[in-house]
């Protein structure tokens, strides 16, 4: 696996003449948006005021059409940057992945199956709808793994049968394999009780969490303080998260500034970083040759693919060898 | 229904929950040194083989391998206490420590393939003994906590529960296994 100074050396050399290229079909298309949006905007704003007009103080109309309108002006706004975004995935994530390590395959279209979040007992209940895209499969070091962008929805229907969704889970959702034998099953979660109440309160409702299985208090003060374990077995519980697995894990989740999920089911290790929006789009209005903008990316994916390293998941010392 | 009477029954409630929880508590520490135990046992087991496959080479270490199978033979003595295994368990861990130490120093028996097994197995047994005994000491605090604190230790006076102690965590313990070091490969 290549470093993240590697990984930048390549895109502003090697992917440079494409990203020339992409920075003016970005121009283009921005200029498109901006000059179609405009008279979008005016065309709008006349049939709305006519709308006033004729409907006699009806205000209902009026919003019904705002409603149409925006979604309209939503629909052409991702037809017009669709081409663009494609093509950013194809010239620059599709060569990235392929450099960070040649063994991964992407899949822009597809995402982690459903049956992988669910198996991951980090969320108790099933989400009623999934997307995601930004599959990226294959071996680091000997080790499996896959992540996709990931979002999972609840569906909520109140008594005059209008639905609403709203979010269970929205990021990256990383499946690899573990380095030790285990048969119980361990999750640790971000920890919101003990923040938000106090370690008494918190504790306590920690403890009555009637959806998880046992509370499993850790020794490492910092740890304790981020997250919450829950396990079906104590000592396993302690013989998967060493000092050493903590440390890294408090270090992984500080580096993605995001919430951090982590879950020990079936021989396998589940990540799930809350970054709650879409990862790996490109923006119109945001050139990629921009440092910052560049790094997010770089960033985001080094960080992912470089978990089985982060966590010294291919170190088989234990009894899978 | 008179005050005086819900008050009583609402103490009696009380009462029953916090004599329950001192229960479990103490449950969970015989729980979980029921598992330590296990794992103390499978390193035991894997002692005579240990030393019959060392001490062909090893001359100078003959005191740590005696000192090792008299060890063992006093943990597979019946009735010792929860103390006393303890105790065990620390001079063990510090004379296998040794030994493995020595082996680095034996080219055949780096290049052995059982002692490497060996090796193995005991970097294994010793990772789940150091994440039972971290359980235990958790259960032990948590009770030993429950017998000090106000209003289980008036129970737990009356129930004659005595504080426990935990296992001493050696210092290197803390650190993880370097196995690049161990194998020396």
């Amino acid at each position: 696996m290549k470093s993240i100074s590697e990984l930048t050396d390549f895109y502003y050399k090697t992917l440079y003449p494409v990203l020339q290229e992409l920075e003016k079909e970005r121009e283009a298309v921005k200029s498109r948006v901006i000059k179609l949006g405009i008279s979008y905007l005016i065309i709008a704003a006349f049939i709305g005021v006519v709308i006033l007009r004729y409907s006699n103080g009806e205000i209902d109309m009026f919003l019904f059409f705002c409603f149409a309108a925006f979604t309209l002006g939503a629909i052409l706004y991702k037809y017009l940057v669709k081409g663009y975004k494609s093509t950013f995935k194809e010239k620059i994530i599709a060569p990235l992945i392929k450099e960070l390590d040649e063994n991964l395959e992407y899949l822009p279209k597809r995402h982690i199956d459903e049956t992988y979040f669910t198996r991951s007992r980090l969320f108790t209940s099933r989400p009623d709808r999934v997307s995601g895209n930004d599959y990226i499969h294959g071996k680091i070091d000997g080790v499996p793994i896959q992540l996709s962008d990931f979002h999972a929805e609840k569906r909520h229907q109140d008594s005059k049968n209008n639905t609403s969704w709203t979010t269970m889970f929205q990021g990256l959702f990383i499946v690899s394999e573990f380095n030790k034998n285990f048969k119980g099953q361990t999750v640790v979660l971000p920890d919101r009780a003990q923040s938000t109440f106090g370690d008494l309160v918190g504790n306590w409702l920690q403890s009555n969490n009637f959806s998880r299985s046992e509370l499993v208090k850790m020794d490492n003060p910092e740890f304790e303080k981020e997250f919450v374990v829950y396990s079906t077995d104590q000592v396993e519980a302690r013989y998967i998260l060493t000092h050493t697995l903590m440390q890294k894990l408090l270090h992984y989740q500080k580096q993605s500034k995001h919430p951090l999920y982590a879950s020990f089911v079936g021989g396998n290790i589940y990540l799930a970083i809350a970054y709650n929006k879409d990862l790996f789009e490109a923006s119109v209005f945001h050139s990629l040759l921009k440092y910052k903008i560049a790094m997010e990316y770089l960033k985001t994916l080094h960080l992912a693919v470089g978990v089985v390293k982060e966590l010294n998941l291919n170190q088989k010392l234990w009894s899978k060898i | 229904m008179s005050t005086p009477l819900i008050v009583l029954i609402v103490i009696v409630i009380l009462i029953i929950l916090m004599y329950n929880s001192l229960v479990a508590k103490k449950n969970q520490v015989d729980n979980i040194f029921a598992a330590v135990d296990t794992q103390l046992k499978k390193r035991y087991d894997l002692i005579p083989n240990l030393v019959a496959s060392v001490s062909k080479y090893m001359e100078h270490e003959k005191s740590i391998l005696n000192e090792v199978t008299k060890l063992r033979a006093e943990a597979n003595r019946p009735n010792i206490s929860n103390e006393h295994k303890m105790a065990l368990d620390a001079k063990m861990s510090a004379a296998l420590g040794s030994i493995m130490v020595a082996v680095e120093n034996y080219p055949e028996l780096k290049a052995n393939k059982n002692v490497l097994h060996l090796q193995h197995s005991l970097n294994e047994v010793e990772a789940q003994i150091a994440a039972a005994r971290r359980a235990y000491n958790q259960a032990v605090t948590d009770y030993n906590n429950a017998l000090e604190q106000i209003p289980t230790n008036i129970l737990a006076t009356m129930m004659h529960y005595q504080p426990k102690k935990v296992f001493e965590i050696d210092k290197s313990e803390r650190k993880n296994v370097n196995v690049k070091e161990l194998f020396n490969t």
